[in-house]
């Protein structure tokens, strides 16, 4: 059995807006994913496509207008979405970690780094303050943060962004997690400092042999730190599978416009496989959500599409799906 | 040179940091020259100056050394309101196109500002041209009666660049003009500019941090660390033969969106120094795989390597510049 | 998944969607909407809802209690209070209005030049407003009433420009936080003269700020009115303006006549607390860190 399994999670935004009319988004439409340990999921995505409301909805941090509505996420066993807060809270920060982008807004600006590891620690065990302590410094050695000793004093403001996030990544190890879900853990640092962060993600998650989720809108960083994809767009997961599958043999076209949009494949002046505006989640079309800007699409994209399985660990939810369909090379409509 | 738009000599530009008197050198001695229809790219990481210099070239904010001369004429020292109406003749599209427009403003009014202001144009010449603008950017005119909050980032980053073309401006600067939007709509703003820069005659200026946007418009790519061009060289040359060992690291930092390209990675110790304290010498001794000694000492001069290429390392003398393959 | 807006929906059920989902944003600013709007008729209308005529006096039933006859009974001058309150309406409506608006235009220019200016401009400007405000209002207006003549405008003027620190701190405060973003930046950039920059640019994106204050200063200018009034500074006896009708009341608080100056007292009280109310609820609509969440 998965460490991780979420079948058909479903979240919508429901509220009443200044006219008084209900209104209701499906910001997440039947998500399934499973993960083992040791495993590394890439979810990647444009904006909007609900990559982070994924990774909430599993832990349990939706805000009002957000409600799941629908869908199972079953956790080393025990099924999430029913379980109380006060079960919740021991499993988030202990048994699932999270990292985020913007470290600097995820630090308390008024505590100590060192006190901070401490504090996440503390939480969740009963053991001694000094052996807190002790495990703080091991974890900043081990997230390559030099000097710890004396970085163990160090308050928020006067660490650069890629030694804050490090302290994120410490923080969220501090309770050797089962599961790290990394929400945009580079975005904004510099491209070399990136480097180092995900190198030391990608030996962490070996090292202690966690289940591990990178939500990101990079797909160089999918590239080369993930072993499974998950593509996401409008709410759902329109391909997965491994890493070689959907990266090499792409079978959505919205993975394969995404792939040749990248700035290395993309040729100026050429016919442009250019995208469009992602759908308004207030008002869905019927069937295929990608209809309005795909190439390929014709009267039956009208009817939703079925996730069609190309192989053993390959799926994209496309009524073409399939990797030699000509989507590259086809006239794209006008972007947005 | 009649097709230089664009020079600065010697740029120097310091902010004060606090209030313990210490400055931020945000540009630390940087030429620059860009020609009419060609783009000019400039890349580099936070701390390196190339936003400040986008500003500093149009006197946005003014230079606290150095010479800027635009079209031929001494820029460097006039008054605001003698600047204001040579921006007829520069302007710049900005990183961010949703903090970039007045949120209260039409589309069709901001569109047509520049118009407004430095063409003395009647109202239904103002409107044509307007449209024209639109539908030069790809924009549909439907929008122009609206508001900035009712468009996407990619139209609203068309709009800022009709903005920007509206009085046919000789030189235009271009801060991060894709970054914060999505892949897929990057794309058509690329297109876009490689349309535009075909049509006019104008010369660009290109800033990012993206290598991989940066090869696809550019010309000439100037590559910043701290403040300085560390190497500045046509495009084609920076990718098969980068001379500075930052450059070099910079683009083996650079992930491939293919697996099978396997990476070859330069491992830079450390981050980059606080531009308020600069390191001496080479600024980037101080995580430079291949420094020496004297790195710490000299500050290396610009070398030229060939006719349009040159970089400042001090390890170009004796060809110990590049950085092993097998450091990893 | 979500309802339709059809065009066939008729305007009163639209606008009592909006009204619906307004008073679900903030019940505040509903209530003070309510408020306001009653007292507004009250104004408007007068003449439908006085029973009497409010100047003229019935000297035998001086200091009736309130009767069929007359509702909130009589006072010292024999004059029904009743139909001398609905009147004071128009002078609630008619002093505050105009104050709000000089105190707009006086304080929402300065404010924008020295926000922007800076430097010494702004510091000169802004310690003379301080000044003002730190001065007891009362004091300097009656000061300034009693020197000028006691005439209504004065104290709508005097009001107005006693008002204009807060509408210039307000908008001197946006356009502090505004001068030095991207959108100015670009004004700039595209070049823009000064005077379009701040009344094309800043003004439109600073305004709300002082927009929401204005009913809350609304009701600033009607108390002070009236407290000039009750002082005997600004409005003459006989007019039925509730500040003077409180005063005249007051006397007779004592000997048990409570109706004289009561329904003045409450009339005063029921629309300033609307304008409060309806401008801290305008507050919690626009600035969504204030609204608690559901």
């Amino acid at each position: 059995m998965s460490l991780l399994s979420v079948k058909d999670l479903q979240t919508h935004f429901i509220f009443h807006d200044i006219d008084n009319q209900l209104r209701e988004a499906r910001a997440l439409n039947k998500i399934n994913l499973s993960l083992d340990a040791g495993q590394i999921l890439g979810i990647v995505g444009e904006t909007g496509a609900g990559k982070s409301l994924t990774a909430q909805s599993i832990c349990g941090l939706l805000r009002p207008p957000a409600r799941i509505v629908g869908g199972s996420v079953v956790f080393d066993g025990r099924e999430l979405l029913t379980l109380p807060e006060e079960e919740l809270n021991n499993i988030r920060g202990a048994d699932i970690a999270m990292v985020v982008q913007n470290p600097r807004s995820s630090l308390d600006p008024l505590t100590r780094i060192g006190e901070q590891l401490v504090r996440i620690h503390q939480t969740h065990t009963s053991g001694p303050l000094d052996g807190s302590r002790q495990k703080a410094m091991e974890m900043m050695q081990a997230v390559g943060i030099p000097d710890p000793q004396r970085r163990f004093t160090a308050w928020p403001h006067e660490l650069s962004g890629g030694m804050a996030q490090r302290v994120l990544i410490a923080m969220a190890l501090m309770n050797e997690p089962k599961l790290l879900i990394a929400d945009e853990p580079t975005t904004g640092l510099d491209v070399t400092v990136q480097a180092q962060i995900l190198d030391l993600l990608k030996e962490l998650v070996a090292r202690f042999d966690m289940a591990s989720m990178i939500i990101t809108h990079d797909l160089g960083i999918v590239a080369h730190y993930c072993d499974q994809v998950a593509v996401m767009f409008a709410g759902e997961i329109v391909e997965q599978g491994t890493l070689r599958d959907v990266f090499l043999q792409p079978a959505h076209p919205y993975t394969q416009q995404l792939l040749a949009s990248t700035p290395e494949r993309l040729k100026l002046g050429a016919e442009t496989p250019l995208g469009g505006q992602p759908p308004d989640l207030f008002n869905l079309p019927v069937g295929c959500l990608s209809q309005d800007r795909c190439p390929l699409a014709t009267d039956i994209c009208r009817t939703s599409p079925p996730m069609v399985n190309l192989s053993i660990d390959h799926s994209a939810r496309c009524h073409f799906a399939n990797p030699n369909n000509k989507t590259a090379k086809s006239k794209g409509k006008k972007n947005g | 040179m009649a097709d230089v738009i664009l020079q600065a000599k010697n740029l120097v530009k310091r902010f004060p940091a606090g209030r313990s008197g210490s400055f931020v050198n945000a540009v630390n001695g940087v030429d620059l020259t860009i020609r009419r229809g060609e783009v000019l790219g400039m890349v580099g990481e936070s701390g390196s100056g190339k936003s400040t210099i986008g500003r500093t070239i149009l006197r946005l904010t003014n230079p606290t050394e150095g010479q800027i001369s635009f079209d031929g004429k001494d820029i460097t020292k006039l008054a605001d309101k003698a600047v204001r109406p040579l921006r007829k003749d520069m302007q710049m599209v900005f990183q961010d196109p949703w903090s970039a427009l007045n949120p209260r403003m039409k589309i069709g009014d901001l569109i047509a500002e520049p118009l407004r202001i430095h063409l003395n144009m009647s109202r239904s010449e103002c409107r044509d041209r307007t449209e024209m603008l639109a539908r030069r950017v790809g924009l549909s005119t439907n929008f122009l009666n609206r508001t900035p909050s009712a468009l996407s980032g990619g139209q609203l980053q068309r709009v800022c660049i009709a903005r920007a073309i509206a009085t046919n401006p000789k030189l235009i600067v271009l801060d991060e003009p894709t970054s914060s939007l999505d892949l897929s709509v990057r794309a058509g703003i690329l297109e876009l500019l490689q349309e535009l820069r075909a049509k006019t005659e104008a010369g660009f200026l290109f800033i990012s941090h993206d290598l991989g946007t940066i090869k696809l418009i550019s010309d000439r790519i100037a590559v910043l660390y701290l403040g300085r061009i560390v190497e500045e060289v046509p495009k084609y040359k920076l990718f098969s033969e980068p001379s500075h060992p930052y450059s070099q690291s910079l683009l083996s930092a650079h992930l491939p969106s293919d697996p099978n390209v396997p990476l070859q990675r330069m491992a830079l110790q450390g981050e980059i120094p606080s531009p308020i304290n600069p390191p001496s010498g080479c600024s980037f001794h101080t995580r430079c795989p291949v420094a020496v000694a004297e790195c710490k000492r000299i500050q290396p001069l610009p070398e030229k390597i060939s006719a349009d290429h040159l970089a400042r390392c001090l390890r170009l003398k004796d060809g110990k510049n590049i950085i092993p393959r097998d450091q990893k | 998944m979500n309802s339709t807006h059809s065009d066939q929906v008729s305007l009163a059920t639209r606008i009592g969607n909006r009204l619906r989902g307004i008073s679900r944003l903030s019940p505040t600013a509903t209530a003070g909407v309510i408020i306001i709007f009653l007292f507004g008729i009250l104004a408007l209308f007068s003449d439908l809802f006085m029973t009497h005529d409010p100047v003229s006096s019935y000297p035998d039933r001086i200091l009736q209690a309130p009767s069929a006859q007359h509702w909130f009974g009589t006072d010292g001058n024999g004059m029904d209070v009743f139909s001398r309150v609905i009147y004071g309406a128009k002078f609630g409506f008619g002093i505050a209005i105009p104050a709000v608006i000089i105190a707009v235009i006086i304080g929402v220019p300065v404010g924008l030049v020295a926000g922007y200016r800076g430097g010494i401009l702004d510091e000169v400007l802004m310690r003379i407003f301080d000044g003002l405000r730190v001065f007891p209002s009362i004091i300097l207006a009656l000061a300034v009433v009693a020197a000028t003549g006691q005439s209504l405008i004065n104290v709508v003027l005097v009001l107005g420009f006693l008002d204009s620190p807060v509408f210039a701190r307000l908008v001197r405060a946006e356009v502090l936080a505004l001068r030095s973003s991207i959108f100015v930046e670009s004004a700039v950039a595209v070049g823009n003269p000064t005077w379009r920059i701040l009344f094309l640019h800043l003004l439109p994106n600073s305004i709300q700020g002082a927009m929401a204050q204005t009913a809350v200063r609304a009701a600033w200018a009607v108390r002070i009115s009236a407290t000039l009034a009750f002082l005997g500074v600004g409005i003459q006896a006989p007019t039925p303006e509730w500040g003077a009708m409180i005063r005249q009341g007051a006397e007779f608080m004592v000997t048990g006549q409570w109706w004289v100056a009561i329904f003045p007292g409450l009339a005063l009280i029921f629309l300033v607390f609307g304008l409060n109310l309806f401008g801290d609820g305008i507050q919690d609509i626009l600035d969504p860190r204030r609204r608690a969440s559901k």
